[in-house]
């Protein structure tokens, strides 16, 4: 078991995703109980108490994100749930949206009610088909029990939802080329300044969360922000749905308590490596975070020295991050070369093209690697890699321009050998293929 | 009044809200493609970076002001990072520059020999894309050249806003498109997109491999294709650099018209007619004097005008709303007293062209309407049919409505029918040979220089009116030729 469970509590049946099932597990007390009893003001300090990290790859204390925002300053607000889950290795909010779709509403017209917003959207990739299909039958029936619409439950407070359905783009998962999706421009990043949360969607201030982040929020109105606290660590608390893919023997989705030991989950819970072939390196929160090496998940696995622990705090150490919580396990025998020509394709292709370094950079590194797995490596080729990766970060509008770079100057760093050995030889250092 | 320090440096921002915009004003130079002064902030190029200290590198276009902030516009850090986003701009561009346009004129090729001075890094092959897409009948596109700051598209959507352009695809095969179902043909300033295009892939087709801009120079001028009277600039062959083995015409002909920026009329734009002007102006000219369809010399014709002044009963001059002031003026001292005089349109809106609109273009064809006005009146011209002389000066009057048997004296400049069917035609100079004023519809006063060489035969008509007044004796001097 992977320690104690806020988001997965309960057993996943044929009818767990209903509104009834959802009620006969204490479903929508938290709005009732909120709704009764609480300022929307205080149901802000909840979670700012809480300290809830958002769960969408950056680790922002929700709470604070949430202050940015005045509920009673009279213009209208929009809160958006990004169900726009696309980093690679990630499909931990397709589960909430697929087995317990009620909990992220009720969780959003909680945040709703704290942040004063009237309509809230959730954003949905266009791919999932079957999370939408649930989706939308739970806000109907939302609707039809009259957790939607005007006067919920009674009180003053109404909200209406809009689902909105995206077309595959990798870039409008980033919050504020969200915006210029649902709001009918091109999906491009914005720059900051000013703030969502100061000028977001139509101009008006916006919180856009993570499907998770939102999601968590049932259960802390539920049981308050102090029980919340003793889930996971001290400075990250509560829990994270890890989904995990590549050479692993059980993938899935996995609610992990903060703070639970990397080692036993990977070997236990998840059955270890698949084909019990030894470990390699895990890239511990989709491929925007930085890959970690098996030389430090050996460190792990003996229990030695410190042993890495799954939260923020300890993989911002080791260098890394959970990110979206999209862990992939590379065994030995793993081609690295080939895996970050994977990883570099990805990022040409999806690059908006709005900022230079990304649009140039990501093509630049693609093209790069593409010759080098091709048998036509130079010498100076990693080296301009590394200039390239390193002006990627930190130079772009958004984040996932930086991401790009991680990626490449991650890989070069732990396996540099296995580039040396590829542009050298010609051919990999490994026989087989990487898929 | 809120103070930052740039390099060191203490300076007053005024109303300027962000690092770079208060840096220019200052006279710090900081590099930029995307960002425009009159369009929004969209910080895509990544070249305008700054240091704010103790914050690290950011870009400027978009660095909010804040009371005491130091910022180093020339760091290491800075120099690296702009080195660096050249060399990715750079990276697919084609850098033809010796058979670009725009070559001179470029600001990456003056931010390359500022800021990076270093040949290409990358040894790939360049990606290569179209090559003279027709954006328009007037422009056309070279999405090699092009380095996606957008300026154009947020041209036609924030200024023009005809909504016409967009981008297509993305990433590294993104590209300036017309967005679907228009076309560029339907905005009129499409021109200006040419002008804010920090390189040459925005193309003028009339301007297309015509001159090198440095062997051209501008003199400031104004438009006179409406009643707006937007500055601009007639750029023309250096005579230094005169060519003398081809035809004439290659030294003295305006090669293009771009806007002269002022905040007071035109802000930096103007239409696509005031492009045109070079048309307008090589129309074939005028250059003879004569007496009803016959070649007199220009002193002969002066003198019958004189005696027709000085005989006919009733007079009526129908004034040319394209006179500068000073002309207008000179008209009203010296021949003021002869006639009734009317100011007329000399010309009216074309088939097909905008009449008017929000920003720029007014319906009033003619540059000088209001300060015609104010000396003759606004009323509509009368012409009683005991007329004996009607005086034409300047285009749009057809003699036809003239009445019967009347002697007509016509001053123009073009070569026209009409000119054999005056009793008297004097050709005169056109905008381009003289220098004068025009007063624009809203009474600001606007400056036009000479740019070509004043053509044999041809009296300026500033000069002419005095001599038509002048009692008995014969004309002398002045601009005669």
């Amino acid at each position: 078991m992977t320690g104690r469970k806020v988001l997965m509590d309960f057993e996943v049946t044929p009818t767990s995703h209903s509104l009834d099932d959802y009620r006969a597990r204490g479903g929508y007390e938290a709005l009732e109980k909120a709704l009764r009893t609480m300022k929307p003001r205080e149901v802000t300090q909840e979670i700012v108490d809480s300290g809830l990290q958002g769960r969408g790859g950056a680790a922002f204390p929700a709470g604070r994100k949430w202050q940015g925002i005045d509920p009673d300053d009279g213009q209208p607000h929009y809160l958006i749930a990004n169900a726009d889950e696309g980093e690679p290795g990630t499909f931990k909010d397709r589960w909430v949206l697929e087995y317990t779709p009620h909990t992220l509403l009720e969780s959003m017209l909680l945040s709703c009610y704290a942040l004063g917003v009237r309509h809230c959207f959730v954003y949905i990739r266009g791919e999932y088909d079957l999370p939408w299909r649930r989706l939308d039958a739970a806000v109907e029936e939302a609707y039809a029990a009259g957790y939607f619409g005007e006067n919920i439950l009674g009180s003053d407070f109404s909200c209406d939802l809009f689902v909105f359905r995206g077309a595959g783009a990798y870039v409008c998962g980033e919050a504020s080329s969200l915006l210029g999706s649902i709001e009918g421009t091109r999906a491009f990043p914005r720059n900051r300044p000013p703030r969502m949360t100061v000028r977001g969607l139509y101009q008006a201030p916006t919180v856009v969360n993570n499907v998770e982040t939102l999601a968590t929020i049932a259960w802390i109105i539920r049981n308050g922000a102090s029980a919340f606290r003793e889930v996971g660590t001290e400075k990250s608390p509560g829990t994270r749905l890890i989904s995990i893919s590549g050479h692993i023997a059980r993938p899935g989705v996995y609610e992990v308590e903060l703070g639970y030991s990397w080692a036993k989950f990977l070997h236990e819970d998840c059955g270890g490596v698949l084909d019990g072939r030894p470990l390699k390196a895990v890239i511990p929160g989709g491929i925007s975070s930085q890959v970690l090496t098996g030389k430090d998940a050996k460190v792990l696995t003996a229990g030695e020295v410190e042993g890495l622990t799954l939260d923020h705090e300890k993989l911002r150490s080791a260098g890394s991050s959970l990110g979206s919580g999209g862990m992939i396990v590379i065994a030995e025998g793993t081609c690295m070369v080939r895996l970050l020509q994977i990883m570099l394709r990805f990022y040409h292709h999806e690059s908006c093209g709005q900022c230079t370094p990304c649009r140039e950079g990501t093509g630049w590194m693609h093209r790069i690697i593409d010759r080098i797995v091709a048998g036509d490596g130079r010498a100076e080729d990693l080296e301009r890699l590394n200039y390239i990766a390193g002006f990627n970060d930190g130079t772009t509008i958004c984040g996932l321009g930086d991401a790009a770079g991680y990626a490449a100057t991650a890989m070069l760093d732990n396996f540099r050998d296995e580039f040396d050995y590829f542009i050298e030889n010609k051919r990999s250092k490994f026989a087989g293929n990487l898929e | 009044m809120t103070a930052i320090f740039i390099n060191g440096q203490s300076v007053e921002t005024g109303d300027h809200t962000t690092v770079l915009q208060v840096a220019l004003a200052n006279g710090f130079h900081i590099p930029h493609f995307c960002w425009h002064p009159e369009l929004s902030v969209v910080g895509n190029c990544r070249v305008c970076v700054v240091e704010h200290e103790g914050r690290g590198v950011g870009i400027a276009c978009n660095m909010p002001i804040s009371d005491g902030m130091r910022v180093l516009t020339d760091s290491e850090p800075v120099r690296a990072q702009r080195k660096a986003m050249l060399q990715f701009i750079l990276l697919n561009h084609p850098v033809d520059c010796g058979i670009c346009d725009k070559a001179g004129e470029c600001s990456l090729q003056d931010y390359h020999y500022e800021y990076n001075g270093e040949t290409a890094i990358s040894g790939d092959a360049k990606l290569h894309s179209t090559k003279f897409f027709p954006l328009s009948e007037r422009i056309i596109l070279d999405n090699e050249r092009c380095i996606l700051c957008s300026r154009c598209v947020r041209f036609t959507r924030e200024i023009s806003k005809s909504n016409v352009l967009g981008l297509e695809n993305r990433g590294d095969s993104m590209l300036v498109r017309p967005a679907e179902g228009r076309s560029l043909d339907d905005d009129p300033y499409s021109d200006n997109v040419i002008d804010i295009c920090p390189v040459g892939a925005l193309l003028s087709r009339s301007f297309l491999y015509q001159a090198r801009v440095w062997y051209l120079e501008p003199t400031p001028s104004v438009c006179p294709g409406c009643a707006r009277g937007c500055t601009v600039q007639f750029w023309h062959r250096k005579a230094e650099w005169r060519l003398s083995g081809l035809d004439e015409r290659h030294n003295t002909r305006v090669h293009r018209v771009t806007a002269l920026e002022n905040p007071r009329v035109n802000g930096p734009w103007i239409c696509n007619k005031g492009r045109d002007l070079p048309e307008l102006l090589d129309r074939p000219r005028a250059t003879q004097a004569l007496q009803k369809g016959a070649p007199v010399s220009l002193m002969q014709a002066i003198e019958t005008a004189r005696g027709l002044l000085d005989q006919a009963g009733k007079r009526v001059a129908l004034v040319s709303s394209w006179g500068s002031n000073e002309e207008l003026r000179a008209f009203r001292n010296s021949l003021g007293d002869y006639f009734t005089s009317f100011v007329k349109p000399d010309h009216l809106p074309l088939e097909g062209e905008v009449v008017e609109d929000d920003l720029l273009i007014r319906a009033d064809k003619n540059p000088n309407t209001r300060a015609a006005q104010d000396l003759f009146g606004t009323a509509a011209a009368e012409i009683p049919d005991d007329t004996e002389l009607v005086l034409v000066w300047g285009e749009g009057v057809d003699f036809g409505t003239l009445p019967r048997g009347v002697k007509i004296l016509f001053l123009g400049s073009w070569l026209l029918p009409e000119n054999g069917h005056a009793d008297v035609f004097i050709p005169i100079s056109i905008q381009t040979e003289r220098r004068g004023h025009y007063t624009n519809f809203e009474g600001v006063v606007s400056p036009f220089e000479a740019c070509q060489p004043h053509r044999d035969g041809v009296i300026d008509a500033e000069t002419l009116f005095p001599l038509l007044s002048a009692p008995g004796g014969s004309a002398s001097g002045g601009g005669a030729a």
